[in-house]
């Protein structure tokens, strides 16, 4: 499994790489930590690499570059790169490239391979797009946005799974929320749900909502598969049919106790643009972290 | 499915290159409206395209000056060679120049030098920093440009605020004032020469082409220098009352900076050898400007400093955007466009009636129209590509050219509203130390006091010369 998690700074990101660096513990995953940073407008851009080569003489660093010293500093107390790592410091300088390329620092994992510090310079959507697309990763872990607009970018355009952290509480015991109906992308997010609930010993809740009082054969048959295979893994887990609207119910439900899991919807790219989807419109309204599988 | 992805993804970032091409079609279609020459209207057309490609940025700067030249001999608005011919003079020069200067200055090593100037003026309390900074940003910028100034000062701020006080959060105020000096500091002294920005040179280029003569470095100075000394303490005292902080002694940064100071030791043969070339540039521009050019004497001051070794080629090339000066070519070319087919007058005309209802315009409130919408367009673009495109029309906006096109570069350093506009304001907030919201916080109250006191100073000083 290869992880992807997107940094911002470390006033917003403590909780986004502490889940992500958990998760990847749990599933003894690759790690990549990402951090993006804006360009700026191509008028002004050669003089702010002079001013920012100015600083560096000074031993002043980019802010992007001590966001992922932050990080550095963080994969070191918690153990989780080799002492061999630790030993050789942050190699800041395999980071400064020139604005526009990707700067890279790769260090020895203790629980994988490897784990990659990357700084990335351009408009935060398209580089992580880009990121994935090359580098082939299972999960992109991000912190929460405002933005409506942010939340369906993400969603329809990077081709991973995405995680999203808002608002998470670590000393608070969370339950699984596995929303499924008779989407393609259920499975997959059933399976999911699994392994996470699997290895955080976390009981599940199975969340099926129909607009209508009757549910239909796709509905029910989705959710009898979940419990079947929630059953079979041994996983604790109450299962609920629900009457209302889909986004409201499933938001109402997560409250600030549980990890959402859905899977993406089948949509077409073009309806889910103008009229959006319930995945979007779930991670849009919910506090709790969600995690859309793909 | 893929495709589709694919596609939605380019539309959604590429959306204003569309809403411009759509924009362009519908002009197109759109009769010549009467008074106006064909290629007039099509020229017109294209500066509407390329201020939004420029603004929105959907395609990489470059790409927008290779539409402006293709589209301009596409569109019949002169014949190849013409076009290519308009597209190089002395203010690309000049910009090309000062850019590579500016890159051999901070080469040299001068911040650490400046640092020592500021201890010995300045002392320890926040306040006189705050004035030091904003002085010396000022009367350095007026003759090295802005954005070298705020790459020399930008780690001298840094090194006070950092070693005040590590907590970010304590030292937001204390970091906003340095730093905002700086970059105001900037600005303002940018208006007082013609080498203290490339829009300087725009705008003097279209005055000599306007057959008004040469205006020399020296009558600049005597016209625009007395404003600049006007504005420097009010920018201060702004942003003392804007921004608040605890730390009213840099005691502990003070002490960090000396320490810079010593380790870089006695001043070297090297870094004199700099300071004479760039004397030298200085009293080029002072003394042979008008018959050599700026562009070009600028670009004698770098051709010494990379004979001398003072500079490599390579730094030069690596911190030079050869699509930034492509793309001020452009402008030029479609500025000085505007003004032969008539496009220029037509838009000033128009304007002016429309702001006037037809009656004769006051002069004061022609000045008014042109300080706002140089400001307004500066905040938004860039300020020599504001002159660029801007200028042809606004040299048409009243009866004195000298006037207008003063007027014109001076509202377009007022870059004090947003982080983006003005490459000082760019580069520190590149620092991460001053948030987007500060650039209003104070950019409003220094912007409309320069505005203001600009078209008093216009209506008031300058009437004793032209």
């Amino acid at each position: 499994m290869r992880l992807l998690i997107a940094i911002s700074s470390k006033e917003y990101s403590a909780a986004t790489l502490k889940i992500g660096l958990e998760i990847a513990r749990a599933f003894k995953a690759c790690v990549t930590i990402a951090c993006v940073s804006p360009k700026s407008s191509s008028f002004t851009r050669d003089q702010v690499r002079l001013a920012q080569e100015s600083m560096e003489r000074w031993n002043f660093d980019q802010p992007a570059i001590s966001v992922l010293e932050w990080a550095f500093d963080y994969l070191k107390d918690y153990k989780f790169i080799s002492p061999e790592s630790c030993d050789a410091g942050f190699q800041k300088k395999l980071l400064v490239k020139r604005a526009g390329t990707r700067g890279e620092i790769n260090l020895e994992g203790v629980f994988c391979k490897q784990v990659n510090l990357i700084l990335r310079f351009g408009e935060t959507i398209a580089e992580l797009r880009d990121e994935v697309q090359k580098h082939s990763y299972d999960v992109t872990i991000i912190g929460g946005s405002q933005k409506r607009r942010m939340a369906h970018d993400l969603v329809q355009y990077i081709d991973s799974s995405i995680l999203v952290v808002k608002q998470i509480d670590f000393n608070k015991l969370y339950r699984v929320l596995l929303a499924v109906d008779d989407s393609k992308g259920t499975k997959k997010a059933v399976d999911f749900g699994i392994t996470i609930a699997k290895a955080y010993k976390l009981e599940v809740d199975v969340l099926t909502v129909s607009k209508r009082q009757r549910f239909g054969a796709g509905y029910r048959g989705a959710s009898d598969q979940a419990c079947k295979y929630l059953e079979e893994a041994g996983v604790k887990y109450q299962r609920h049919l629900k009457v209302g609207d889909p986004v409201e119910t499933i938001v109402a439900m997560a409250g600030e106790n549980h990890i959402t899991i859905m899977g993406i919807s089948s949509k077409n790219p073009i309806k889910k643009f103008f009229v959006g989807s319930k995945p979007v419109s779930v991670m849009g309204k919910s506090d709790s972290p969600i995690l859309i599988v793909k | 499915m893929n495709f589709l992805r694919a596609l939605l993804f380019w539309v959604t970032r590429s959306r204003w290159l569309i809403f411009a091409i759509i924009i362009g079609i519908i002009l197109f279609a759109l009769p010549t409206p009467q008074g106006l020459s064909i290629e007039a209207h099509h020229l017109i057309i294209i500066v509407i395209i390329t201020l939004l490609l420029v603004i929105t940025e959907p395609i990489p700067l470059p790409a927008t000056a290779l539409f402006i030249i293709v589209s301009m001999t596409y569109f019949g608005i002169d014949k190849p060679n013409e076009i290519a011919h308009a597209f190089m003079n002395d203010a690309v020069f000049f910009i090309m120049g000062s850019l590579m200067l500016a890159v051999a200055i901070v080469k040299q090593g001068w911040d650490v030098r400046i640092a020592l100037g500021i201890i010995k003026l300045t002392g320890t309390k926040t306040r006189n920093v705050v004035i030091g900074f904003t002085v010396i940003s000022a009367l350095l910028s007026s003759f090295v440009g802005g954005h070298t100034v705020a790459a020399l000062m930008l780690p001298i701020g840094m090194t006070l605020v950092r070693f005040t006080s590590r907590d970010v959060e304590k030292s937001r105020g204390l970091a906003a004032i340095l730093l905002f000096s700086i970059a105001y500091g900037a600005l303002v002294g940018s208006i007082g020469t013609p080498s203290g920005a490339g829009r300087n040179v725009i705008m003097l280029n279209y005055l000599n082409e306007s057959g008004i003569g040469n205006i020399s470095y020296a009558h600049w100075m005597l016209y625009v220098y007395p404003l600049v000394i006007i504005l420097v303490p009010i920018v201060a005292v702004i942003l003392l009352t804007s921004f608040s902080t605890s730390y009213v002694v840099l005691d502990s940064g003070i002490r960090k900076l000396k320490v810079q100071v010593a380790r870089a030791g006695a001043i070297t043969f090297r870094e004199l050898g700099g300071l004479f070339i760039f004397f030298l540039v200085f009293l080029g521009w002072i003394f042979f400007s008008t018959r050599f050019g700026l562009g070009t004497i600028a670009l004698t001051g770098v051709m010494l400093f990379i004979i001398f070794g003072l500079v490599k080629w390579d730094d030069i090339n690596r911190n030079t955007h050869w699509g930034v000066i492509i793309l001020f070519g452009a402008t030029i070319v479609l500025g000085t466009y505007m003004r032969s087919t008539g496009a220029a007058l037509w838009l000033a005309n128009g304007l002016v009636n429309l702001l006037t209802s037809g009656v004769e315009p006051l002069g004061f409130l022609a000045d008014i129209v042109i300080v706002t919408m140089t400001t307004a367009m500066a905040n938004t673009l860039s300020g020599s590509a504001t002159v660029a495109v801007l200028g042809p029309i606004t040299l048409h906006m009243g009866d004195n050219l000298i006037h207008q096109g003063l007027l014109t570069a001076i509202a377009s350093a007022f870059g004090f509203f947003t982080a983006v506009a003005a490459p000082v304001c760019a580069i520190i907030y590149s620092s991460g130390l001053v948030r987007a919201k500060d650039f209003f916080k104070a950019g409003w109250k220094v912007g409309l006091i320069s505005m203001l006191i600009l078209i008093i100073y216009a209506n008031t000083y300058w009437r004793l010369w032209f």
